[in-house]
């Protein structure tokens, strides 16, 4: 046995460098299975939650929220090396109690350190997964730099934690800033000595940063358009050139793209929508769209007389950023809550609108609220203009707000404490900010729950204790999408179209045909 | 002044307290500065106070009423409570209420010798206020005499005396019925076209409004037209009795109102279904609970910030509140394994597509069937209709206003800026015009079912409740009563 151990470790780690992935794969899938048998021990009543999301519960075990799980498998694994051979060759060494359905690879040693991660994970995780939007999880936002790969240049991971932070925010923000960022990351590469340019930069030297990009958080549809068009100039590229012009030649191109279908199509688009602000206008908006910003701020600088109302909602509080800069230009702002809506709709003349996508259905993807926003102007027969870059349209299609969304943390829909509701809650009271900051709340929301451990019974839970309580959700989605009837116009650089367009100007414009 | 509100943070239970010991005119100026400071907010606690009040305002001592007189001082009241705070509309409705009380206990008083079995109603009334008399009088003979005249009937008969009655009629309770023996509502036809009419009362009386026995409030059992002709000696002090036994019943309404709208939860919520809801409505919760009892559901919670969203996450946490301002709190839905997901208010369109009910507590209830809710609530209805997500309304029969909304913009109420945007930051709310509206106007196209202490309404229905519980004339408190009715 030790002699056969022997040579399958020798064989092991002459086969490592190839066989590792999917040998971590195997083990991982154990691990899952390990760890759901030793919870059905443990718990002995089924779950309740239906299987279907069993499968998105053991998905962030395994691929791990955070490092430290990562850590743990990883040192798990090392720990486990010897046995899965054994346990592969022989099969037989399944415990009568791990009641999974085909569990040829069950590794008894680790199911000891596994049950005590999800005994205290599990009930943590079970509670923040919304059943309808479980596809949606694990939430995206990497918190801190460890278990980065080696290969992500420093420009991609720091542009990752201003993007995790909403430090940038914003559509054609993120996808000029990762643009530049690439640039950085493509003038610092070197070729390897076998291979050349075209074939080898995409998916050995492209590829990690754009995984970094998207592990802290989702791509936005720009930030795809822009990648596939720089995948295919990459790909395209003669493969004799050498490789210091190639390299600026793609970075000149990368600016001509970001020059061409993002800084002039701003001007265009605003040039245009400009026109439709009359004087007397009262032109409502939502959140905080650039473009939308340069319109207003272009068609007040050309003397225009109107005024704007902002209406603004929670977590993000955009809109209270563009009613400053534009209360700084001058205009006159009107701010309004979300709550306020119906009220306020009444007066507009004009809502203009930013995008995070056009959908090829004619709908508009943009941040969460924006199609209440469009509904009641709708209703108020006040017409409706999206402000859009070609960069941002895309080719999927989606009926509902439910199956193309983001979820953003759910601590970000936590309050700051007021003092005197809580005062043993310290760590929480420093807590100032609470947009963007995740790591900060989710440290503080911890300790104010070890915290409210010691209260009396009679003081009333906080909205920091939202864990606590196994049945509560908090959901935070990031988008909603607008049906296609509540919008009138689409402006982007290719002209004024109306919704039904947007499947023609994206073949144009991203496909090129 | 009243100086035992002093070191006291004035509230609903502390105004209560001190109806005991302060005389009236105090208690009057105080409410009515607690309504204009807002520190008494919200349909129930403004009905129950006003309960209170008008029962010291009634109950005087060593004050003799009769009918007229007590009205008008009772409008005068009135009017006084409604100026101080018109967009809380419990208030005015509680007045009105508490006027039709009167009126019936004055007609019931005023009428007590007719021995008809057509059950005459109250002429020497009618003929005072000169009203046009109207059709629809059926004879106990004819097949429409369930229908139409029965509700007449059970308190017309009723002699001055209530005490006598009550026993005669076998234990059931007695009480003032608050139909209206003047139909009050608005489809009111040319008078004297029945052929009953003619035949019956050749002065023309008024007609009874007709609701289905079953929905009055609160409901007097049916009595025969017996007439036991009462001792009319002590009238005015009985006038006093019924109106206080009125005030109580109506006092008794106010407490349990929400059990009663919960009773019929099981009716309108099946398993597994996928409910919305907004703000930290107690009676939303206290049907949602009776409801989780039974049945499993998800409910998707709106938090509706910036004024209610503080109050909502602690019902959510913690449960709804007990009576109020006390410590003691029902379980919260979570303990009940309903999952509970809370969510901005600009996410209500998102999962509307998967929501099976929408659920909403009202401020106001206003004649057409329309209502005053929570600001966000207009959107909520509206993307419910866009979904065809059923809109379910709950509210207690007192939230009902007989007011139609010629201008909806006069019924908002604007709230404090500062929770949108805090003073702190003077360059913003310097220069920026902030707008926080505290109520929405939602339409009643958009609502397909209000459930209230009767039981389930459609919105086309709810003017007949106002007129089963208010008076025309009572409306307009402004209006100067007939010279004629004054010299009574």
């Amino acid at each position: 046995m030790a002699e056969q151990g022997g040579t399958a470790e020798q064989s092991k780690t002459v086969e490592e460098p190839k066989v590792s992935a999917v040998e971590l794969k195997k083990r991982a899938k154990a691990d899952k299975q390990a760890r759901r048998a030793a919870q059905k021990e443990q718990e002995g009543a089924p779950a309740e939650v239906p299987p279907a999301t069993n499968g998105a519960h053991q998905e962030p075990s395994a691929q791990g929220q955070g490092v430290q799980q990562d850590q743990k498998g990883k040192a798990a694994q090392a720990k486990g090396q010897q046995q899965p051979k054994p346990s592969k060759q022989g099969g037989q060494d399944v415990r009568p109690e791990r009641g999974g359905p085909s569990q040829p690879q069950s590794i008894p040693p680790r199911s000891k350190a596994a049950p005590a991660a999800p005994s205290k994970e599990l009930p943590k995780r079970d509670n923040s997964v919304v059943e309808l939007l479980s596809h949606l999880y694990p939430i995206q936002r990497r918190p801190n730099l460890a278990g980065v790969s080696k290969d992500v240049h420093p420009a991609v991971l720091a542009l990752g934690l201003q993007i995790s932070t909403y430090e940038i925010c914003g559509s054609s923000a993120r996808c000029v800033a990762m643009l530049l960022a690439f640039k950085e990351a493509i003038q610092a590469y070197t070729t390897p000595r076998d291979t050349s340019l075209p074939r080898h930069l995409v998916s050995h030297h492209l590829s990690p940063q754009i995984d970094c990009l998207r592990s802290c958080r989702p791509l936005a549809e720009s930030m795809g358009n822009a990648i596939r068009w720089l995948k295919k100039l990459i790909v395209e590229l003669d493969p004799d050139k050498p490789e210091h012009e190639a390299k600026d030649f793609i970075c000149e191109e990368i600016d001509r793209f970001v020059h061409e279908r993002i800084t002039v199509t701003d001007q265009a688009i605003a040039a245009s929508a400009r026109n439709q602000i009359r004087t007397g206008s009262v032109v409502l908006t939502y959140a905080k769209s650039a473009i939308v910003e340069k319109t207003i701020l272009q068609a007040h600088e050309q003397g225009t007389r109107f005024r704007l109302i902002v209406v603004d909602s929670r977590p993000l509080f955009e809109g209270k950023r563009l009613a400053t800069s534009l209360m700084r230009a001058g205009l006159e702002v009107q701010y309004v809550p979300f709550s306020g809506l119906a009220h306020v709709v009444k007066d507009a003349t004009l809502v203009l609108l930013g995008a995070h996508s056009m959908l090829s259905n004619g709908r508009l993807q943009s941040r969460v609220g924006t199609a209440s926003i469009a509904l009641q102007a709708h209703k108020a027969d006040v017409p409706v203009i999206v402000c859009c870059e070609s960069v941002k349209f895309s080719g999927k299609v989606a009926l509902d707000s439910i199956v193309l969304n983001e979820i953003a943390p759910p601590e970000e829909l936590l309050l700051s404490p007021i003092p005197e509701k809580s005062p043993i809650h310290p760590a929480g009271v420093a807590t100032t900010a609470v947009t963007g900051k995740s790591a900060v709340t989710v440290t503080s929301a911890a300790i104010s729950k070890d915290a409210s451990e010691d209260d009396e019974p009679a003081k009333l839970k906080t909205l920091h204790e939202w864990s606590s309580i196994s049945n509560l959700r908090l959901l935070n989605p990031m988008y909603d999408i607008t049906p296609a009837e509540y919008i009138r116009m689409v402006i982007c650089e290719y002209g004024s179209v109306p919704p039904s367009s947007v499947p023609v100007v994206h073949r144009l414009a991203n496909e090129g045909m | 002044m009243p100086s035992s509100m002093v070191g006291q943070t004035p509230s609903l239970t502390g105004f209560l307290k001190s109806l005991k010991q302060n005389d009236i005119e105090n208690s009057i100026e105080l409410f009515i500065s607690l309504l204009k400071r807002r520190q008494i907010k919200n349909s129930r606690p403004c009905a129950i106070a006003t309960t209170h009040l008008l029962l010291r305002v009634v109950a005087e001592p060593k004050r003799k009423w009769d009918a007229q007189k007590l009205i008008a001082r009772v409008r005068n009241v009135g009017r006084r409570l409604i100026a101080a705070q018109p967009r809380e509309m419990a208030v005015g409705n509680i007045v009105r209420r508490v006027l039709g009380v009167i009126r019936e206990v004055a007609e019931r008083d005023e009428d007590p010798l007719t021995d008809s079995e057509f059950s005459g109603s109250a002429s020497p009334i009618t003929e005072e206020f000169q009203r046009p008399a109207l059709p629809t009088r059926f004879s106990e003979f004819s097949p429409l005499h369930g229908a139409a005249a029965m509700p007449h009937n059970m308190h017309s008969g009723r002699p001055g005396t209530a005490d006598s009655v009550s026993m005669d009629l076998g234990g059931t309770p007695q009480r003032p019925a608050l139909l209206s023996t003047n139909a009050s509502y608005a489809g009111q036809g040319p008078p004297g076209t029945s052929l009953f009419s003619i035949l019956q009362h050749p002065q023309g009386r008024s007609p009874v409004a007709t609701p289905p026995p079953g929905t009055q409030s609160p409901v007097t059992g049916p009595s025969p037209s017996r007439r036991a002709i009462g001792g009319e000696i002590p009238e005015k002090l009985d006038i006093k009795a019924e109106v206080i036994d009125g005030i109580k019943e109506l006092q008794d309404e106010l407490d349990v109102v929400d059990n009663q709208i919960a009773e019929s939860a099981l009716d309108h919520i099946h398993s597994n279904e996928i409910i919305l809801t907004h703000t930290s409505s107690q009676t939303v919760q206290k049907f949602l609970l009776t409801a989780a009892r039974k049945r499993k559901f998800t409910l998707f919670h709106a938090e509706a910030y910036p004024n209610n969203h503080e109050a909502t996450h602690v019902t959510i946490l913690n449960g709804a509140q007990g009576e109020d301002d006390s410590d003691e709190r029902w379980k919260p839905l979570t303990s009940l394994g309903i999952t509970v997901i809370l969510i901005p208010d600009s996410a209500v369109f998102a999962p509307m597509s998967r929501i099976n009910k929408v659920i909403l507590a009202p401020h106001a209830v206003l004649a057409n069937g329309s209502l005053l809710a929570a600001a966000g609530a207009s959107t909520i209805a509206l993307a419910a209709k866009t979904h065809h997500v059923p809109v379910v309304v709950l509210s207690g029969v007192y939230k009902l206003s007989p007011v139609y909304p010629f201008d909806t913009d006069e019924l908002i109420e604007y709230g404090d800026p500062s929770k949108v945007v805090p003073f702190e930051e003077a360059e913003f709310t310097d220069k920026v015009d902030i707008v926080n509206p505290l109520y929405d106007w939602v339409d009643c196209d958009l609502v397909d079912l209000y459930i209230t202490n009767l039981g389930g309404h459609a919105p086309s229905y709810l003017y007949r409740i106002v007129a089963d519980h208010y008076r025309v004339e009572d409306i307009d408190l402004n209006a100067k009563l007939d010279a004629v009715a004054k010299k009574g």
